[in-house]
């Protein structure tokens, strides 16, 4: 992570108004490629024909130190999946309070996991991919404050995150393209670790309200039969969200265990209830390291929304609503097995098979990819 | 090969010997009074503490990546490889919440540096240690 030549003349360019700043320029890249092996299923946005762009990812990040304990950070990343067009992950200031306290504001990521901080820095860990039963919540980032503060509680090192702001952005809702905002996120995270163990809590919760121009024609034609309390258990309007996450690491040097769970729920919404967990062991033989994951998704619809209506409502209005709540359910089980190959000291090599079952429909895909992490 | 290449294969092939075989020691500006241990080394190397157990300010200064005793330094004193400081660095890097120790090229201006600034800490074989530094702790 020396800065290179290249990126000190360019930053100079940059900022040479700011003479005094002291700029250090990092970046991360990955190439992945993957196919899935049947011809009529797809997995994380692969098909059966090799891709090479969907996972892959170029970023690079500035961070300016102003003096008197202020700086400055921005990491500009593309991504394959949205054809390199390269935006803002992040850009915050962070202002260190003291030695043991600092606070960022600006773009962040939400801290909802384990690795969310560094989910798209892949060389900061073994898989080819974070866990996606448990990471794919589908939104990232907030705009919004974080107050960091590292402690030593007797033998533990602790660290304490708190947390405040808000979402908006794009999403899918039941297959619906949604305007998404989420207020007043306020969340907690807390991390002990001691020698080889690490135990991380997080808390967050946030006022979601989602926009699906797709199923607005379905909430009129249900506020004009004359059930406005369905459309309002159904709907997305200022509904209190909450997400509680678990995550426990075991890392002796050779093994490696990493388990992480997490429950979600959005009240008065067709959100289902949400659980997922995955749990993975790896074992370091010096560069080279195979692991194993099981990841498991429990999405429960919440047909009790409906269920009080259905000898009240007509059948075209009653067939659209369980079909939108219904949707939400998922229950699938995913076996990964890969490895990580240390050919470089800042590159590292992935290949990674994985196996979805879905449960409910009885179907199985999988996934084979290839890959290779670069840190500079 | 050529003749002439063999001594100076040899002296490499020896110095590498020696620093492999060889104490590395922590050292510091002389009127600093700290004592340390290994732990406390550690702290200060991966960003968990920045200050001296005394609450002085401490600037660990590391050797460059690939020389011989900052591998020994990485095993002794952090117990991870190299590969896993750097991933364990990326992690702290590309979340703004810390940057790794600047990077020495040579022991000499390891010396030179912990020489002049009673906050700066660093490591060099016990062969190179001399009296501009003092020794706070050996890892063997």
């Amino acid at each position: 992570m020396k800065k290179s030549i290249l990126a000190i003349s360019l930053v100079s360019v940059l900022c040479s108004g700011v003479a005094s700043a002291n700029v250090h320029m990092n970046g991360f890249a990955s190439i992945k490629g993957g196919m899935s092996t049947a011809s009529d299923k797809s997995l994380y946005g692969y098909t059966n024909e090799w891709d090479f762009k969907n996972e892959s990812l170029f970023a690079i990040q500035v961070r300016s130190d102003l003096g008197d304990r202020l700086s400055v950070t921005a990491q500009l990343m593309g991504r394959g999946s949205n054809d390199f067009d390269a935006r803002f992950e992040w850009a915050f200031l962070t202002y260190e309070l003291s030695d043991t306290m600092r606070i960022n504001a600006g773009r962040l990521r939400t801290p909802f996991y384990r690795f969310s901080d560094f989910m798209d820095v892949g060389f900061a860990y073994d898989w080819l991919r974070v866990p996606q039963g448990v990471y794919g919540l589908g939104f990232n980032n907030l705009e919004g404050l974080s107050l960091y503060r590292t402690t030593q509680l007797g033998e533990f090192d602790s660290t304490l995150q708190l947390l405040l702001g808000s979402f908006s952005g794009n999403i899918s809702l039941a297959g619906n393209p949604a305007r998404a905002d989420i207020n007043n996120i306020a969340g907690v995270t807390w991390e002990l670790e001691r020698g080889w163990w690490s135990v991380r809590t997080a808390y967050l919760s946030g006022k979601v309200s989602i926009d699906a121009p797709g199923l607005a024609p379905l909430f009129s034609g249900l506020t004009q039969a004359g059930v406005p309390d369905l459309v309002s258990a159904l709907d997305f309007n200022d509904d209190q969200s909450q997400f509680i996450g678990l995550g426990i690491t075991m890392d002796q040097g050779e093994w490696v265990l990493i388990s992480e769970y997490n429950r979600i729920n959005v009240k008065n919404s067709f959100f289902a209830k949400r659980e997922n967990y995955y749990l993975s062991v790896g074992y370091r033989f010096d560069s080279i390291t195979p692991f194993v994951s099981f990841e498991r998704e429990d999405h429960r619809s919440k047909s009790d929304i409906y269920q009080p209506y259905t000898p009240l409502l007509p059948a075209q209005l009653l067939q659209p609503v369980i079909a939108v709540v219904e949707s939400q359910s998922v229950d699938t089980k995913t076996w990964n097995a890969g490895l990580r190959y240390d050919f470089h000291p800042a590159a590292a090599f992935k290949i990674q098979y994985s196996n979805e079952k879905n449960t409910l429909t009885d179907n199985r895909s999988d996934l084979v990819a290839v890959g290779v992490d670069i840190v500079f | 090969m050529n003749f002439r290449c063999i001594p100076a294969l040899v002296a490499v092939l020896a110095l590498n010997a020696s620093v492999l075989a060889d104490a590395l020691v922590i050292v510091v500006h002389p009127t600093n009074a700290i004592e340390l241990t290994t732990d406390d080394v550690s702290r200060l190397y991966l960003g968990r503490a920045r200050t001296f157990p005394n609450g002085e300010s401490a600037v660990p200064i590391n050797l460059a990546e690939g020389m011989p005793a900052r591998e020994i330094f990485d095993q002794r004193a952090l117990s991870r490889s190299s590969a896993q400081l750097k991933a364990y660095w990326s992690k702290l890097v590309f979340t703004g919440k810390g940057t790794p120790p600047q990077e020495a090229d040579s022991h000499e201006e390891v010396l030179k540096l912990v020489a002049t600034n009673p906050s700066i800490i660093g490591y060099v074989p016990a062969s190179a240690a001399d009296e501009r530094v003092r020794v706070v702790l050996q890892l063997d």
